[in-house]
């Protein structure tokens, strides 16, 4: 099986470390990315594309330098960057041709391939339409598709699901689901059930650094007894808010509201232990 | 390989700013050609033309002069073309009656349109000067030197997107492919020298096939120190052809513009996005034409080499002749050589190691 491995990963942009010292080792499966904004989330993943060189440590592949691999690793490669641009003038057939010769497709693959994925994001109507006239959830579908262009052994997604519809999203868990056998498939995104779904693996970054690495019920796990379940009068609930780390809120029929806190004590009488979810922990360590 | 140069092709000339500066240049290769046909003036005393009837009076007239250049027909030329007083006291040197008149005029008549005493080695030494109508060649070719500069323009402005316009977020898609840091940098490049070239021959041939149109063969084969007035004080001392100059233009034209277009591409993958890779790219290029070099200085040798000055033609078709048509000029040929090379790879590397910033 594949392995990506980081040792001591490390990228500096003058005075600020953006990626401290990583070292993980990934093979096959489905890596969920977790992380508030400027947690090095993106840095990490355009420094596994090779797009940034390390300020230290190094990124292998089977035991093998990324960098001295240059085109043989990037062949393996897929990636959708979280802001990028495309020709507005290209159709999106045009577009995803022109990335797959950039790819290295042959032309007679080529073209299969790209009628395939653009059924897949559900874009081959639109096909021959150009870029500029597509909204911002056909964008990220073309993104998504381009990514996929060459079957790629290990696939990089930043924020892939930003823009799509919930039945886009649904279509995306599914599409990458069945894409992941036997790759290596890291996904970065603020909507935490997206993670949820599909991943197999958890990343949590803060300041630079990967604080937890495991199975969602592993990381989860690091949190039990710390999510309780409370039930309050619906007048009190904002307040309750205001002064409780709560991740949850919903109205109930009686007039009550049920908070979910945060809390490393029981944060009231009658708050019931509960279930810790990714969102749960998300929230415990990215409460500011 | 094919595929990605097709594909950068498409991206250059698919801009709507390169068909519209592309347009003016086409525009103004018509305006100028055009224009200076029509403001052509001739007189032979008795007819009075212009546009197309005084190209051919002026061709009727020099036709009776065709040959080498001697003493006798000097004297001929004076007596039968020169005005015997100018209007208000001008001096009738300065009369402009028709081409060859001026050309006689300019090398061998003093202020009152009298013989002034040289002879054809005095003004050219042992050369064997071929006289002809070259007027409108001559004029052909300095307007083409205006279109061409425009052209290096409309070029540089081209060239400037094919890395820089990369930078705003598609060159990560681009160097985190395969092949983006070898092949499609590579295709850029060259795709950015073949917009280049390609435009630049369609606008030589526009230029070269209206002059063609206009003039004519006739001059061609004649020597462009025999040359009205214009053409006589601060052009090309040289004993060349026509036909050689027009070969000069069209070969400078494309070394200048060549030139110019690897030191763009160099410049579009070092900069940071095409916003800021244009204004760089147009100040290297006038840069030479700034610097407080005389032409007798013998570091302006090297400054004619560059790419604007080869376009502005004349001041370096005017530094050396080696023997014959052998010119300093031919040296462009060379620099323009190293200049693509040095763009084509230089800019390709830039891009291959471009680091998408945080």
């Amino acid at each position: 099986m594949m392995e990506l491995k980081m040792t001591d990963l490390t990228k500096q942009y003058g005075r600020k470390m953006a990626v401290k010292g990583i070292s993980l080792t990934l093979t096959g499966g489905v890596y969920g990315l977790l992380g508030a904004n400027g947690a090095g989330k993106t840095t990490l993943m355009r420094l596994l594309c090779t797009l940034q060189k390390p300020t230290g440590g190094k990124i292998l592949l089977d035991g093998k330098d990324v960098e001295e691999l240059g085109e043989e690793y990037r062949g393996l490669l897929g990636y959708l960057p979280q802001d990028f641009k495309y020709y507005p003038d290209f159709t999106a057939l045009d577009f995803l041709l022109y990335l797959a010769a950039v790819k290295g497709l042959k032309e007679k693959t080529a073209g299969k391939r790209v009628a395939e994925l653009l059924a897949a994001v559900g874009l081959w109507e639109e096909s021959r339409h150009k870029i500029k006239t597509f909204s911002g959830g056909m964008k990220q579908r073309l993104g998504i598709a381009q990514a996929m262009l060459g079957d790629p052994k290990i696939l990089i997604l930043d924020e892939p699901t930003t823009g799509l519809d919930p039945k886009e999203r649904v279509r995306f868990r599914n599409l990458i689901s069945a894409f992941s056998k036997n790759r290596i498939v890291i996904l970065s995104t603020h909507i935490v059930s997206d993670v949820e779904f599909i991943a197999e693996k958890i990343m949590v970054m803060k300041s630079g650094q990967v604080i937890h690495f495991g199975s969602p019920s592993e990381i989860t796990a690091k949190i039990k007894g710390q999510v309780w379940e409370c039930r309050v009068p619906t007048e009190y609930a904002e307040k309750y808010a205001a002064r409780l780390n709560v991740s949850n809120l919903r109205n109930e029929e009686d007039g009550n509201t049920l908070l979910r806190v945060i809390a490393k004590e029981r944060p009231m009488e009658g708050a019931v232990a509960a279930e810790p979810k990714l969102e749960d922990l998300y929230l415990y360590y990215f409460r500011e | 390989m094919r595929k990605l140069i097709f594909f950068e092709l498409r991206k250059i000339m698919a801009k709507r700013l390169t068909w519209a500066m592309l347009l003016v240049a086409v525009l103004l290769t018509v305006l100028l050609h055009v224009s200076t046909y029509q403001n052509k003036f001739a007189f032979d005393g008795q007819r009075q033309e212009t546009g197309k009837e005084a190209v051919a009076l002026d061709q009727e007239i020099a036709a009776g002069y065709e040959g080498e250049l001697t003493d006798e027909k000097v004297r001929q030329m004076l007596s039968e073309l020169m005005p015997q007083s100018g209007p208000q006291g001008l001096n009738v040197i300065y009369i402009y009656q028709n081409a060859m008149q001026s050309a006689v005029a300019a090398r061998f008549s003093d202020m009152e349109g009298n013989w002034n005493g040289l002879s054809v080695s005095d003004v050219f030494g042992q050369e064997k000067i071929k006289i002809g109508y070259v007027d409108g060649w001559l004029g052909a070719i300095q307007d083409m030197t205006k279109v061409f500069l425009c052209l290096s323009v409309v070029v540089i402005v081209m060239l400037t997107p094919v890395f820089g316009g990369e930078y705003g977020g598609v060159e990560q898609l681009i160097l985190s492919g395969r092949y983006g840091r070898t092949k499609c940098a590579a295709a850029k490049a060259i795709a950015g020298l073949l917009a280049a070239f390609g435009t630049t021959a369609a606008i030589v041939i526009l230029n070269v096939a209206l002059a063609f149109v206009m003039y004519g063969k006739i001059g061609l084969d004649c020597s462009i120190l025999f040359a009205p007035l214009s053409f006589t004080e601060g052009y090309i001392p040289f004993n060349i052809t026509c036909a050689t100059l027009l070969k000069y233009r069209i070969l400078l034209a494309f070394t200048g513009i060549m030139g110019a277009a690897g030191i763009t591409l160099i410049l579009s993958a070092l900069c940071r996005n095409q916003m800021t890779a244009l204004p760089a790219a147009l100040a290297v290029y006038v840069l030479p034409a700034l610097l407080p070099f005389a032409e007798t200085s013998s570091f302006f040798r090297i400054l004619a080499l560059s790419p604007l000055y080869q376009i502005l033609f004349v001041a370096l078709m005017s530094v050396r002749q080696f023997a014959g048509s052998l010119l300093y000029a031919i040296w462009a040929l060379p620099i323009a050589i190293l200049l693509m090379a040095a763009g084509g790879i230089i800019s390709g590397k830039i891009f291959a190691g471009h680091q998408v910033s945080a």
